[in-house]
């Protein structure tokens, strides 16, 4: 890694740390609206809030050690304008994975459209070529994959799917055969 | 002997016994694939597993668990990638061994100290679980609930460098154990009016996403992925014996495992840490420590390969999990209303001896697939990381929705696993959510226990012997933690426990 590289992390993770402080304090402030007990008998030990108070007080409490450091840190070694320009750049590297989560979601919406194998292989195959695995012989690996994935979770420990839509165009022995195995 | 014997009848069982000849090899084999390993590996299988009796069940786990400590050993010699974090020193020592053309020594070494370490480990297990819970029956509530909060001070303290991050970590996954319904009121915590969240966080969900969905999103945004062809040079068998030349570095170096392994939070990194340092200390040739030493193979693989069967004592004489894989398999016990701890050896010994069997056997299975089939095995080495990123998100939706067929838990992972994705870029440890996770009800429980019963006197922690002596040396251990951390100006990055 280089210094560079170094200097724009300082400045990413404490972006990190003040969204986590943040998020840990606004859950602390919520506390006895979120954790409000019906009939109150037990003493003080029992409360609802007592626990998760206890664990956000503390969390809140790391996130500001967390925060205080980096700050004195900045102080010691001010940021400079690349190391700002780099840490923007890194911090919206951290959407990167949402391109991904949402391919995953279209996953899901496709079980119940096309069933398991469909999506499977469409998502298995969508996402090879989208990261650049584009060969016939990578092609050909995800659809045995996708192949493989079904026969050992579908057929052979029997993991339920929801009921295809697809499935209803078929006959009904075949559709059977198609929501039971595939 | 009847406690022997139940335990050899259930491994004659032939789906038990084929359940951990498969998961012996699966774990070897997505031990040897970097960025695979047995936390994501786990994280998926948990939710096939609820399905098979509890010992089918964690009997894949372990397979997949011990497996995968021997399987990390190939990448961290042929192409000097450990295949997971603890194989580092592994991948260091055996570079100079590889290009002296003496790989497959290297290997041999590695395999020859780690089913050394394998099988002490679980002789240690056999011998020292069941005095531990005979001892473990004179615990009340306050008891229990001063070793959980032990096993929690000593995963924040084990994060040498990372303290602060852990203890984050640890406060968010107690945080999130607490959301749900609880018993005390019924009353709603955190739901914010989610049905789905009022039985709570969902482990498998938060499992996968954390460990597996994670992972396969760092491998899909990562760029590099071009991969060093592999080489198998030198004669197989020539390291088998030649650990047995070093005596006091493959014992000591068990038995540090061993006793690391049985502490919750320490983890087989540090363990390898502080055995490589003593035994360099030790070592008649401490100058060829880094270049190539046999003893350094020979610490490390012993080191990492007796943890896993160590890290089960306390799981299963107190139900107190020390570390994320155990902490997963604790999911299975629950699952199936089997209760680690005191009354486990009671309420079903097969199901303990079974365990014990299983995992001599597994050691025996696991060396013998890798004498037959490491020239095979070194392919996987050279799967490509985008490849395997799409396979385990692809694994992980099954995963999900296998545990409670409900598209919300994809939905729970697909949150968790933008954090853990996050939080891996950052170096910011995972395990202490999963713990905090895990055992947030266990120490919630125990304390309005032990408080219920004192009504609400905090003496009740000092006034018990057993108790107070955790206290005092809870406060020692944090006392001494704080005090080295403030004379160290500079964390010492080569004793930080890398577990993202």
């Amino acid at each position: 890694m280089t210094n560079d590289e170094d200097k724009a992390n300082r400045l990413e993770s404490m972006a990190l740390t003040v969204l986590f402080f943040a998020i840990s304090l606004a859950l602390l402030l919520a506390l006895f609206a979120v954790t409000r007990p019906g009939q109150a008998s037990g003493g003080w030990w029992t409360r609802p809030a007592l626990a998760p108070g206890v664990a956000l007080g503390l969390l809140v409490l790391a996130n500001l050690v967390t925060l205080a450091r980096s700050a004195v840190d900045l102080r010691r070694r001010p940021a400079t304008t690349a190391e700002r320009a780099e840490a923007r750049a890194r911090m919206l590297g951290w959407l990167r994975p949402l391109e991904f989560l949402a391919y995953f979601a279209g996953y899901i919406w496709a079980l119940g459209l096309v069933g398991y194998f469909a999506a499977t292989l469409l998502f298995l195959l969508g996402l090879m070529l989208r990261v650049g695995l584009r060969s016939p012989r990578w092609l050909l690996a995800g659809a045995l994959t996708a192949l493989a994935l079904t026969a050992v979770f579908r057929m052979g420990l029997g993991v339920w799917m929801p009921p295809a839509m697809a499935y209803d165009l078929f006959p009904a022995a075949i559709r059977t055969a198609l929501t039971r195995w595939f | 002997m009847d406690f022997i014997l139940l335990g050899l009848q259930q491994l004659a069982d032939p789906t038990v016994f084929a359940v951990m000849v498969f998961g012996a090899m699966l774990g070897v084999v997505v031990g040897a694939i970097p960025g695979a390993g047995a936390a994501v590996t786990i994280s998926i299988l948990l939710p096939t597993t609820f399905s098979m009796d509890p010992l089918t069940g964690m009997t894949l786990l372990l397979g997949v668990y011990c497996g995968s400590a021997y399987g990390s050993a190939i990448p961290a010699v042929l192409i000097n990638t450990p295949g997971s974090p603890v194989a580092v020193l592994t991948a260091l020592e055996a570079k100079p061994f590889v290009e002296r053309g003496e790989a497959r020594r290297a290997m041999s070494l590695a395999y020859s100290s780690s089913f050394v370490g394998g099988v002490l480990a679980v002789l240690a297990l056999m011998l020292l679980t069941q005095p531990l819970a005979q001892v473990a029956r004179h615990f009340g509530s306050a008891e229990f609930a001063m070793v959980a909060l032990a096993a929690l001070v000593l995963v924040v303290i084990g994060h040498a460098g990372r303290r602060v991050e852990a203890t984050a970590a640890l406060c968010f996954g107690l945080f999130l154990a607490t959301v749900g319904v609880e018993t005390a009121y019924a009353t709603q915590r955190y739901t914010f009016g989610f049905q789905s969240l009022l039985s709570g966080i969902p482990l498998v969900p938060t499992v996968i996403g954390l460990f597996a969905m994670s992972e396969a999103l760092v491998q899909l945004t990562r760029r590099e992925h071009a991969r060093p062809p592999v080489q198998l040079g030198g004669r197989f068998f020539s390291g088998f014996a030649e650990v047995f030349r070093y005596p006091v570095t493959l014992y000591g170096s068990s038995l540090v495992g061993i006793i690391c392994g049985i502490m919750p939070g320490v983890g087989e990194f540090l363990a390898q840490q502080v055995n490589y340092v003593w035994a360099r200390k030790v070592s008649k040739h401490p100058e060829l420590f880094g270049k190539g030493s046999p003893e350094g193979i020979i610490v490390s693989e012993a080191t990492n390969n007796a943890v896993p069967p160590a890290a089960l004592i306390p799981m299963l004489a107190l139900g107190i999990p020390g570390e994320e894989l155990t902490a997963m398999m604790l999911a299975v016990f629950l699952v199936h209303n089997v209760v680690p701890g005191p009354d486990l050896f009671l309420n079903r010994p097969e199901f303990v001896s079974g365990l014990y069997w299983t995992l001599l056997a597994m050691n025996v299975v696991i060396i013998l697939f890798l004498m037959v089939a490491t020239k095979w095995i070194a392919r996987a080495t050279l799967v490509d990381k985008r490849y395997l990123g799409a396979v385990i998100l692809t694994l992980s939706l099954i995963g999900t929705y296998a545990s409670n067929y409900s598209l919300a838990d994809c939905g729970i992972a697909m949150v968790f696993g933008l954090l853990g994705f996050i939080l891996r870029s950052h170096r910011w440890p995972l395990t202490p959510i999963l713990l905090g996770l895990v055992m947030g009800p266990i120490l919630e429980g125990r304390m309005r226990q032990a408080l219920g019963g004192s009504n609400g006197d905090l003496t009740i922690f000092v006034t018990r012997p057993i108790s107070a002596l955790m206290v005092a040396l809870l406060a020692l251990l944090i006392f001494f933690t704080i005090r080295g951390g403030l004379k160290r100006r500079r964390p010492r990055e080569d004793w930080q426990i890398n577990d993202t």
